[in-house]
């Protein structure tokens, strides 16, 4: 029934939802912290590599 | 590149201890909820993802002002890096407020004013994404972000404002209290602690992630630069 | 053409400046849109296409949705249904309408004319309103033939005269983005709904209201709610067009 656990006596368990809400609160920081890492460390790569030809050229 | 600087370095490391208090308030300071029981405690940082998500698109139409206004890159950079950090908290809001929501509304999504106006903000910042990445030309691309986030900025409250008309079910926590709400609740004072503690973490969370954008955003742009440079 | 023949479509700089600013504005938008009218009177590609397409989307709807007599007369089923059907069209009308300036040129022709930028803006979303608008009346009837539904009131055609200015005001500010962009083919679509969502969603509901027959104090808001849309999205996409323009 529709909200039936309103009826129930003390608090109804839902403990696996707050599992899987935090875990995707803190997967998704996570795997955005990483992007930014990542393109962090690509792009100290090209810059070095641009500046590698740069040095070259004069 | 410039070295990363102090404050910045200050800043990780404040925000690193803030999200584990806040963490440990959420699970063992704030006491359990009398009716919903465990799924309440995602309330804190739901809200907080929410507050998160609104910062970056707030700060993406400022930023777009003021680039059709002075003209200077750096401000594109700036309202690009509020949108993408917008669209990764705003994410967070939605899947985390649906996850609490199945077991409290019984069912995943409703098309409530705030669902509706948070999805169509997650739906206008990734086209603001899809618009940049169809043009090459620069100063092109950053004047017509810079206009698409003013617009779309504007559209929010907006549609915020049409749905809201309907008859919401989505509790109001902070503020006025429509008790026919389903799943809302008081706030014991441990609980506003608590959530007000969380706020402040994201808060946070948003500064430290922002200038840690920019920078980035900064770095790209110097390599395009340089690229450009070199290709002659 | 000879120089002087030219001068006469400028903008006086003398006399009353006020006066003479704001009727070179009004020549200036005239001018746009009496050439978007003129073009579409000898190709009518635009406005067959819009049509058509309209035509083909009340089709689909009538499977789709298995429109059986009772409930395709349901008010908020019509008023859902048209709307559909004139952000459809209305998409196609804007994204073809801004291509052809863009790619014939016309747009760096108008742009390098000695008028005010907001004129332009403001001729392209008159011509492009009033394709829209044409489409609509032509619509209404067929919808009201096919599905034997009376549409003919003035509440309703109210509701879509402000609902299309709206769209119209935000659409063609976006479309003149996304002809400028390499995915322009299937950018304007996701640039405009999200954002024109308040407009749609206040303008069915005041449709959904005056076919229902209902009483003026539920309509109301909406109705106002439509004319503050208008205003807010025209007078923004006015202040910000210039960008879009600018080369």
């Amino acid at each position: 029934m529709l909200f039936s656990f309103f009826l129930q006596e003390g608090p109804a368990n839902t403990t696996n939802y707050m599992i899987a809400g935090y875990a995707v609160i803190f997967g998704v920081m996570l795997i955005y912290l990483i992007s930014l890492l990542v393109r962090q460390r690509n792009l100290q790569k090209d810059l070095e590599v641009l500046e590698e030809i740069q040095g070259e050229e004069q | 590149m410039d070295s990363k600087p102090r404050l910045l370095t200050i800043i990780d490391i404040v925000t690193v201890v803030l999200l584990l208090i806040a963490t440990y308030m959420v699970f063992f300071y704030a006491p359990q909820e009398a009716v919903m029981g465990d799924v309440q405690r995602v309330f804190y940082f739901h809200v907080a993802a929410g507050w998160v998500g609104m910062l970056g698109f707030i700060g993406a139409a400022v930023a777009g002002i003021i680039y059709l206004i002075k003209k200077d890159r750096k401000w594109d950079i700036v309202g690009l890096a509020a949108v993408e950090i917008g669209i990764v908290f705003i994410f967070i809001n939605i899947v985390t407020g649906s996850i609490w929501a199945r077991p409290i509304w019984n069912t995943w999504w409703t098309w409530d004013p705030r669902l509706t106006t948070a999805t169509v903000m997650l739906l206008i910042y990734f086209a603001y994404l899809m618009l940049r990445q169809g043009i090459e030309d620069p100063d092109r691309r950053a004047r017509f972000a810079a206009v698409y986030a003013i617009v779309g900025s504007l559209s929010v409250p907006l549609t915020y404002f049409s749905a809201r008309i309907f008859r919401t079910i989505h509790p109001i926590v902070i503020g006025s209290g429509d008790p026919n709400a389903t799943g809302s609740f008081d706030m014991t004072p441990m609980m506003l602690q608590t959530f007000m503690f969380g706020l402040l973490t994201f808060t946070f969370i948003f500064i430290d992630l922002f200038w840690h954008r920019i920078r980035l955003g900064r770095k790209a742009d110097q390599i395009e630069q340089l690229r450009l440079k070199t290709m002659e | 053409m000879t120089i002087e023949s030219e001068s006469s479509y400028l903008p006086e700089e003398q006399g009353t400046p006020a006066a003479s600013k704001v009727a070179g504005f009004l020549r200036a938008m005239g001018a746009v849109v009496w050439k978007d009218l003129s073009a579409e009177l000898r190709s009518r590609e635009l406005l067959s296409a819009m049509l058509i397409f309209a035509l083909l989307v009340i089709l689909i709807f009538n499977f789709a949705l298995d429109l059986d007599p009772a409930t395709r007369r349901e008010p908020t089923i019509t008023a859902g249904v048209l709307w559909v059907i004139f952000v459809f069209a209305g998409t196609l009308g804007l994204n073809r309408s801004m291509a052809i300036e863009k790619d014939r040129g016309c747009l760096d022709g108008l742009l390098l004319a000695p008028v005010d930028r907001s004129a332009i803006y403001f001729g392209k979303a008159l011509g492009n309103l009033v394709f829209m608008l044409m489409v609509e009346f032509i619509v209404l009837p067929i919808y009201s033939l096919l599905y034997n539904v009376n549409l003919f009131n003035p509440g309703l055609l109210l509701v879509i005269l402000l609902g299309s200015i709206g769209y119209v005001a935000v659409g063609t500010l976006l479309a003149t983005m996304a002809v400028q962009a390499r995915t322009r083919d299937i950018l304007l679509p996701i640039l405009l709904f999200p954002v024109v969502l308040p407009v749609i969603l206040a303008a069915v509901k005041a449709s959904t209201g005056f076919l229902d027959g209902s009483e003026m104090d539920v309509i109301r808001p909406w109705i106002n709610l439509l004319i503050a849309y208008d205003i807010i999205f025209s007078a923004v996409a006015f202040m910000v067009f210039d960008y879009v323009v600018e080369e």
